[in-house]
């Protein structure tokens, strides 16, 4: 068995040559490759809702070239906690926010390590070959790899509004979130409007991409076990590119008035049935006010309520 | 059978001054506190009167109590059943408003010190005490029409009233025979109580082993719906702890075998206060007997606390040997059972209330002749005829059967052929100015002899304290014991303590859950 003595030979020493590192080498000289490793497997989990490598802008910039771009230390802040960043007003960071639509950068929860990695994977990383399938949660080959408008919007109506479920059991987006054209009382308030979402993300193929790697806490927290499929998303995004120019009309404010005021009417109607026998004087001052009509001439035995 | 124990009371009407005083030592020691100072859990009526609050009798308006006529012609609550509690349950249209008790206030003595030099007496006016600005007129009070007063409008209203034909009207207003009696009233802590029933929170019970009713101030979440549910209207809601509060009759004073303090300190000694033993299989018969027979029913549910098997039964069902000695020596047991002297009032509410009244006797018909006052019609023959003239009475027969016997007036009737007998019987013994042959037929009609009037006359008129208060060691400990784990004196774990049980003030009762 020369084959498996070989295969054994090579696996000890592997084994001694990853020992010998571990022990020799202090923490901060780590193989550059390693991390870099590591920072694929973040950028692939966390980044690749808003961005490529070479690959065009979504909702945030194609990072392509950014570690020459930008100096280390603003890289490594930025990417740890870029609400700070912008609260500080990082004249940098305000800049990009304006100039990709005014969605500002979650903060992620990396680490300095995370952040560190990550940064080495941007410097290494090869334009186009690393970029992942968008959906690497949920399906690994995605027929298109950039859903567009392609999707049938009546079918996302459907799902957004939950008249149809999605195939992995999440709740339908209605649930947190109102748009333009879905009736009168519109949807939840957890989150935002998304009537002109496509639009502030500066297009679908953004919006696919931000919806399939839901990277808002909120969003994660929903989706991250019940992820959407590729038709799916196509869908749903193609009903909010139209949402976005159909808008929310108008009078669906005064249907939602009239509705309001015919509620009420119902409700108080219905009170002032239950409650018709309601007395709000009680008992004594009626009975004053009889005895006081009696006592004008009125004959002495006026009619008693019993 | 089911044998259980309660603490019953008895008043005596003939013997009641008007007097307030027991209102007073009540609102002492239990409702002097905010938001009860418009509660009264004893109180003093005037009859005829409309009463505290106003027409309380009416359960048209308020809809106290039980009726006939659930499924299968059974018990249900005249205020409402369970959709009924849901559909009202944020709003009660049948409660009595703060008016129909009245609104309470203060005076604002203060100013009488302080006020500024003027040419006017400084005057202390009245403020209330629940929005705490001045009230210019004083409209109502707990006892407003007392000793008749404003008897056009309230003696008139009585809600007993309501059936009196218009001669009977004419002859209670004439002035010469205008006539009032007091009515004080408590909670009954009934055998069939209208307000645990109507709890949805289930915050209200009664007492297994002395029968007292109580509101858990845990419990309560202020629905108000015993305050409809009784018919008495001896709940009431406490508008600063939001909870609904009752007359506890002074359990805590009960406990350390003194009466409570309504009945101790009460003037005219009126009160009466002893053990009862009843069959608790026999209340729902009890509460849905025919309207005419309830007195009797309600009788029927009370047991002989002499006959040896009730007393081998007693003793089955746990109860101890003092409560069983006591409930022998109760003066409630004789005037309800033996002698049939005392009556529940409004028994047609079907609560079964535990308080009983001996129905006052209306005074003696008098005039003035040639300037000399006197009992009409007394002839030769004495006063006896006109004593059991019952017929002349003041006050008509057909008032106290709507008060103390559901209508029904031979029950009233027999009550006072006894009460008549007794006072015909010890005239003609201190006065000795009555014919041997009167006495005998007022005995006869009374369905007495000498011995019964003479101790229904001892009970009436000599009890001694211990007579008139039978209050046994009330043995808490024992029911307790039944809801906790045996005391453990070794290991010094005692899972009770003191104020852990009863009305559970473990805090001060506040609003909110
Ligand atoms: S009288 Fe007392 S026990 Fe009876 S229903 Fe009223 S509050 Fe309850
Ligand atoms: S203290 Fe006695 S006599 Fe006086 S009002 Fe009260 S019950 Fe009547």
């Amino acid at each position: 068995m020369t084959n498996g003595g070989v295969w054994r030979l090579l696996r000890i020493a592997a084994l001694a040559t990853i020992a010998c590192a571990w022990v020799a080498s202090p923490a901060t000289a780590k193989a550059a490759g390693a991390d870099a490793e590591a920072g694929k497997q973040i950028f692939q989990e966390k980044c690749t809702a808003c961005h490529t490598i070479g690959k065009g802008n979504l909702v945030g910039p194609d990072l392509k070239g950014v570690t020459a771009l930008r100096p280390r230390e603003w890289l490594q802040q930025w990417i740890a906690a870029p609400d700070r960043m912008l609260a500080a007003k990082d004249p940098v960071g305000i800049a990009l926010l304006h100039e990709f639509h005014d969605v500002p950068m979650p903060n992620l929860g990396l680490s300095a390590a995370e952040a560190n990695a990550l940064i080495d994977y941007l410097a290494t990383a090869v334009p186009g070959a690393a970029v992942p399938p968008a959906e690497a949660v949920s399906a690994p080959a995605p027929a298109t790899s950039a859903p567009a408008a392609s999707g049938d919007p009546e079918v996302g109506k459907e799902l957004f509004t939950g008249a149809a479920r999605f195939r992995n059991g999440g709740p339908p987006c209605m649930a947190c979130h109102s748009v333009g054209g879905i009736g009168a009382l519109g949807g939840g308030q957890l989150g935002p409007d998304l009537t002109t979402v496509v639009t502030r993300f500066g297009g679908a193929a953004a919006t696919a991409a931000f919806v399939g790697g839901s990277p808002t806490p909120t969003m994660n927290a929903v989706w991250q076990r019940t992820p959407l499929t590729a038709d799916e998303r196509a869908n749903v995004v193609a009903f909010l590119a139209q949402a976005a120019i159909s808008e929310r009309p108008t009078q669906a404010i005064w249907r939602l008035l009239g509705l309001a005021i015919l509620g009420l009417a119902i409700l108080l109607v219905a009170a002032g049935w239950i409650w018709r026998r309601r007395q709000p004087d009680g008992v004594r001052l009626p009975m004053l006010a009889r005895q006081r009509n009696t006592a004008r001439g009125q004959p002495a035995t006026a009619p008693r309520r019993t | 059978m089911k044998i259980q124990s309660q603490v019953s009371m008895v008043f005596h009407l003939d013997k009641c001054i008007g007097c307030h005083t027991c209102t007073v030592a009540c609102k002492n020691i239990w409702t002097d506190r905010k938001g009860a100072e418009y509660m009264y859990w004893n109180n003093v009526e005037t009859k005829p009167g409309t009463g505290y609050p106003t027409r309380w009798e009416d359960q048209g308006k308020y809809r106290g109590g039980w009726v006939l006529g659930g499924k299968k012609g059974r018990l249900r609550l005249r205020l409402q059943g369970k959709w009924g509690t849901l559909g009202n349950i944020f709003y009660n249209p049948y409660l009595p408003t703060l008016d129909d008790y009245f609104e309470p206030w203060t005076y604002d003595y203060q100013n009488l010190f302080d006020a500024p030099e003027g040419d006017d007496q400084p005057t202390a006016r009245a403020i209330s005490m629940v929005t705490g600005r001045y009230m210019d007129t004083i409209e109502a009070g707990p006892n407003w029409d007392d000793d008749l007063g404003g008897s056009q409008v309230y003696a008139n209203n009585d809600p007993n009233l309501d059936h009196a034909t218009e001669e009977e009207r004419r002859l209670m207003e004439e002035i010469g025979r205008v006539v009032f009696f007091y009515l004080p009233r408590i909670c009954n802590h009934c055998l069939n109580p209208g307000c645990v029933a109507a709890c949805p929170a289930g915050a209200i019970y009664k007492r297994g082993e002395d029968g007292i009713v109580l509101v858990s101030q845990e419990r309560c979440r202020a629905w108000r719906m015993c305050i409809s549910g009784c018919p008495y209207k001896k709940t009431y809601f406490n508008w600063s702890t939001g909870k609904a509060e009752k007359c506890i009759l002074c359990y805590p004073r009960l406990e350390s075998g003194q009466p409570p303090a309504c009945f101790h300190s009460c003037v005219g000694r009126i009160r009466y206060v002893g053990l009862v033993l009843y069959d608790a299989d026999r209340i729902e018969a009890a509460a849905s007997a025919p309207q005419a027979e309830l007195v009797q029913a309600q009788r029927d549910a009370i047991l002989d606390p002499f006959d040896p098997k009730v007393i081998a039964a007693a003793q089955a069902a746990g109860i101890p040997d003092a409560k069983i000695d006591a409930a022998q020596k109760s003066p409630v047991y004789k005037f309800v059972k033996r002698w049939h002297l005392a009556l529940p009032l409004h028994p047609e509410f079907r609560t079964l209330p535990m308080l009983f009244y001996v129905p006052p006797m209306g005074p003696v018909l008098a005039k003035m002749d040639n300037g000399k006052y006197d009992t009409m019609d007394a002839k030769a023959e004495g006063l006896a005829p006109m004593l059991s003239a019952l017929e002349k009475s003041r006050v008509p027969l057909r008032y106290m059967a709507s008060l103390f016997s559901a209508g029904n007036e031979e029950i009233i009737r027999k009550v006072y052929r006894k009460l008549v007998a007794v006072r015909v019987y010890m005239r003609a013994q201190r006065v000795k100015d009555i014919p041997e042959a009167e006495v005998q037929k007022a005995l006869a009609e009374g369905g007495t002899d000498a011995r019964e009037v003479e101790a229904i006359f001892r009970l009436t008129s000599l009890p001694t304290f211990e007579e008139r208060f039978v209050v046994p060691a009330m043995e808490r400990e024992t029911a307790v014991e039944a809801l906790f784990p045996p005391l453990d004196p070794i290991a010094r774990n005692y899972p009770t303590h003191k104020g852990e049980v009863g009305i559970g003030f473990h805090h001060d009762p506040q609003r909110g859950m």
